[in-house]
């Protein structure tokens, strides 16, 4: 995992809540034209994430609102745990990827 | 959808019974200034861009004299909606061709805490969608009289 796939990853994420907001917005009466150019967008970045990785990631989409959230100070921030410290150590160095222990969300960090 | 007090998003400040605006340009314009002289917004100029991209993706006009402009920016730090009326109706490009007389701006930042944004404007639609309230907005004074209309008194 290097940080391609990770800022790949982020990206996808930010354009899926896009897309969610937008058909819920949709939803509430408002037009918005963009949405199917949001949408191939999405699957022209999703051919880019190697599949295992793109699966876990919509497998956690499908459980939760964000499959990939931010470490900060150590705390995940999808469930507010702290991480262990040998964790947080490798998962600043940014080369693997590692998931929380308590909500199983993917992690990045930001300190 | 969560149950939100839409009355505690709206400031007598960011009200105005009577927009001077003619065109849809200019009423973007009118009511974004109250969030920038009542500092809810840092940057007018990257929300007024905002605002008009929006708008190219289809307008915010719902039709029946209603216009919900509305967006996320990192230029603001709560969700804030203003009010401003136009008695002689403004032309937002509505569907139904009706110009708008009622106009709610919903300005929101990018993660909103609780995820209030859009039970806010699911809340504002359906006081929208009664004729009833749409009259007697229309006819306000005060603040204390349209918070009255949408506390639904």
């Amino acid at each position: 995992m290097g940080n391609k796939d990770l800022e790949l990853l982020i990206s996808l994420q930010d354009i899926d809540l896009m897309i969610e907001e937008a058909e819920e917005v949709e939803k509430l009466g408002f037009s918005i034209t963009g949405c199917s150019e949001l949408k191939i967008a999405r699957e022209e970045l999703a051919e880019k994430i190697n599949k295992p990785l793109l699966y876990r990631y919509e497998r956690l989409r499908g459980k939760l609102k964000r499959a990939i959230v931010p470490v900060k100070n150590d705390i995940c921030l999808g469930c507010f745990l702290r991480q262990p410290t040998s964790v947080c150590a490798q998962g600043r160095e940014g080369l693997d990827l590692f998931t929380c222990e308590n909500c199983g969300r993917m992690l990045y960090w930001l300190d | 959808m969560q149950t939100i007090n839409l009355s505690t998003h709206f400031k007598e400040a960011l009200f105005i019974p009577e927009m001077k605006a003619t065109s849809k340009e200019e009423a973007l314009e009118e009511l974004l200034d109250l969030f920038v002289e009542e500092k809810y917004v840092k940057d007018k100029h990257l929300v007024l861009d905002m605002l008009h991209q929006r708008e190219r993706l289809g307008s915010t006009a719902l039709g029946k004299g209603v216009a919900v402009p509305h967006g996320r920016t990192i230029a603001t730090g709560d969700v804030i909606i203003a009010f401003g009326r136009s008695t002689t109706g403004v032309d937002f490009g509505a569907d139904d061709g009706a110009p708008v007389t009622l106009f709610f701006m919903v300005i929101a930042p990018p993660n909103d805490e609780g995820n209030i944004y859009l039970p806010v404007l699911g809340s504002l639609v359906t006081i929208l969608k009664d004729a009833k309230k749409r009259k007697k907005l229309n006819s306000i004074q005060t603040f204390d009289e349209f918070i009255a209309v949408i506390n639904g008194e």
